[in-house]
């Protein structure tokens, strides 16, 4: 395609459909859609943006190390211990599910719980769900099947992030405006495309793949308990991993989305703006309104305020 | 919407524990603080909707004074930001207003006291993953994202006001990326939000506040 030709092509690119024809019609990978299009948004090269994409990589490993290596309480005392736990889970036979699965799941709560200590993170696309897609990636780049180098990660990664760019044309990624779903939810999706990606799949696979993550944590709502970003946020990273793999699983063994992508990103703002305000990062339904959820609130007002008590 | 950068939904790099809590709010603050254009004596910070709610949970209380100190979203020093202000002499505090369902979900009202006295209000929004935009300064409406340094400007509706300050600014050597203006009505109040290549310099600012019939004329650097 001429440059005048690829310049309308990326002003116009909205859907889903749209970036499948563009893989397909020229035999790439979503992620050289993602290139082109970051190359033509900005005007910069490509060595510019594998070298963005690769500070990222390496911020995510940092945290990781950081998290999985640290049992100390986070700054709530909610959480703090679960990416040890399931760190030293890791390293002992599992009957359930594959070393790697368990660190995907490790390396989530360790972002997360790195997060909740308010150090550094890569959002991606919020800090609430930054576990999923870093979680993924840097477990399959240690597993020893898989082993990929960073050169495959930046790949995954900007696929993700054109999942991410073109749900985000139609709802705004925050919990307060969509709920959940809008950050695990979405997260899950761009892990998905990334596994499938990076493991060989389709562009229509990929798309298979994000339209299965996508359709099954539709309507989950923000329920932060006294507001943190922390319960139960942490674990549905962890969760999230999971749903990532059983998405991409199922399209790399062929089976399709009986709804197309475009529509389930639809249906996805639609139930969005149906949630009460209530479900959205007020912390005034779900389980931030349990009486477990409740006393600990209680608590915490009692103390002040949460991150110094002796301020303020 | 428009299509945005990979980079906007990959990252930021930041401090938590939210996007839309944490380094929305240092960015918001970050571009208040722009909006000032001068040292901050003392500031209120008004919060709206979820803001209100979970505003200590979420460290948005940290970010927002983070920002003005001049801390960005991945700077180790946002936790302590109130730690920080009480040293530079920064007075803040926090008000929780009611729900307010014409605002968007994470708002806060920034009623600045600068140092010369002047009182500021400025009305911003966290969009999520850090985007942000201010859609008021004092009582007029506007909408900056700290994309661009743009000079916004509010002046009585009259021929030839967009070439005097255009003048100026190509004068000044520098491009314009984008031009909106807007009027309540005719040969009324109006404004004026120029998207520039590069920050004006203050001379060229004061030319442009001293056209007649110009009310108020900020000159907003961008956020990175």
């Amino acid at each position: 395609m001429s440059n005048e030709i690829d310049k309308t092509f990326f002003k116009q690119l909205k859907s889903f459909a749209q970036a499948l024809d563009w893989c397909e019609a020229n035999h790439q990978p979503l992620s050289a859609l993602a290139m082109a299009y970051e190359m033509h948004r900005r005007g910069v090269d490509e060595a510019a943006i594998l070298a963005q994409t690769q500070t990222l990589i390496d911020q995510m490993r940092a945290t990781v190390r950081a998290g999985s290596a640290d049992a100390s309480p986070t700054l709530s005392g909610l959480t703090g211990q679960l990416a040890s736990k399931m760190m030293a889970a890791a390293s002992a036979p599992c009957r359930l599910m594959s070393p790697t699965m368990l660190k995907m799941m490790a390396y989530a709560l360790a972002t997360l719980e790195e997060n909740s200590r308010m150090h550094r993170i890569v959002a991606c696309p919020t800090a609430g769900a930054s576990g999923v897609v870093p979680g993924v990636l840097l477990a399959l780049s240690e597993s020893p099947d898989v082993a990929l180098s960073d050169a495959q990660m930046q790949r995954g990664l900007l696929t993700a992030g054109l999942v991410g760019e073109l749900v985000s044309r139609r709802m705004f990624l925050s919990g307060a405006a969509g709920g959940c779903q809008a950050e695990v939810g979405v997260a899950t999706g761009m892990a998905a495309a990334a596994i499938v990606e990076v493991l060989g799949g389709t562009p229509r696979q990929v798309m298979d793949a994000t339209a299965m993550a996508f359709k099954n944590l539709m309507g989950l709502v923000c329920d932060p308990v006294a507001g943190l970003v922390e319960v139960p946020c942490t674990k549905r990273n962890a969760v999230g991993v999971v749903h990532a793999s059983a998405a991409a699983t199922m399209a790399l063994a062929g089976i399709e989305s009986f709804v197309p992508l475009d529509e389930v990103v639809d249906a996805m703002v639609k139930v969005g703006q149906m949630m009460s305000p209530k479900l959205k990062e007020s912390a005034e339904g779900g389980l931030a309104m349990t009486p477990t959820g409740q006393a600990f609130t209680q608590q915490l007002k009692a103390k002040g305020n949460v991150h110094s008590p002796e301020s303020e | 919407m428009d299509g945005g950068s990979l980079f906007d939904i990959l990252g930021p790099v930041m401090i938590g524990p939210s996007s839309s809590h944490t380094a929305g709010a240092v960015r918001l603050s970050m571009l208040a603080k722009n909006v000032a254009g001068q040292p901050i004596k003392a500031v209120v910070f008004k919060l709206y909707n979820s803001f209100a709610k979970t505003y200590q949970g979420h460290g948005t209380d940290r970010g927002l004074v983070a920002g003005l100190l001049g801390l960005n979203v991945d700077d180790d020093r946002v936790p302590e930001a109130f730690e920080r202000a009480r040293q530079q002499g920064l007075v803040f505090s926090f008000e929780p207003q009611p729900n307010q369902p014409s605002y968007p979900p994470n708002t806060v009202l920034f009623d600045m006291t600068l140092e010369d006295g002047e009182q500021l209000q400025v009305l911003g929004h966290s969009l999520g993953g850090g985007k942000v935009y201010i859609s008021r300064i004092n009582e007029y409406k506007v909408s900056l994202q700290g994309e661009y340094p743009t000079l916004v400007m509010f002046y009585h509706d009259e021929p030839g006001m967009i070439w005097q300050t255009t003048r100026i600014i190509a004068e000044a050597g520098i491009n314009i990326a984008s031009l909106v203006c807007a009027r309540k009505h005719k040969g009324e109040e109006a404004f004026m939000a120029i998207c520039l290549d590069h920050l004006l310099d203050p001379e060229s600012v004061q030319a442009i506040a001293q056209i007649g019939n110009v009310y108020a004329v900020r000159n907003v650097d961008k956020i990175v």
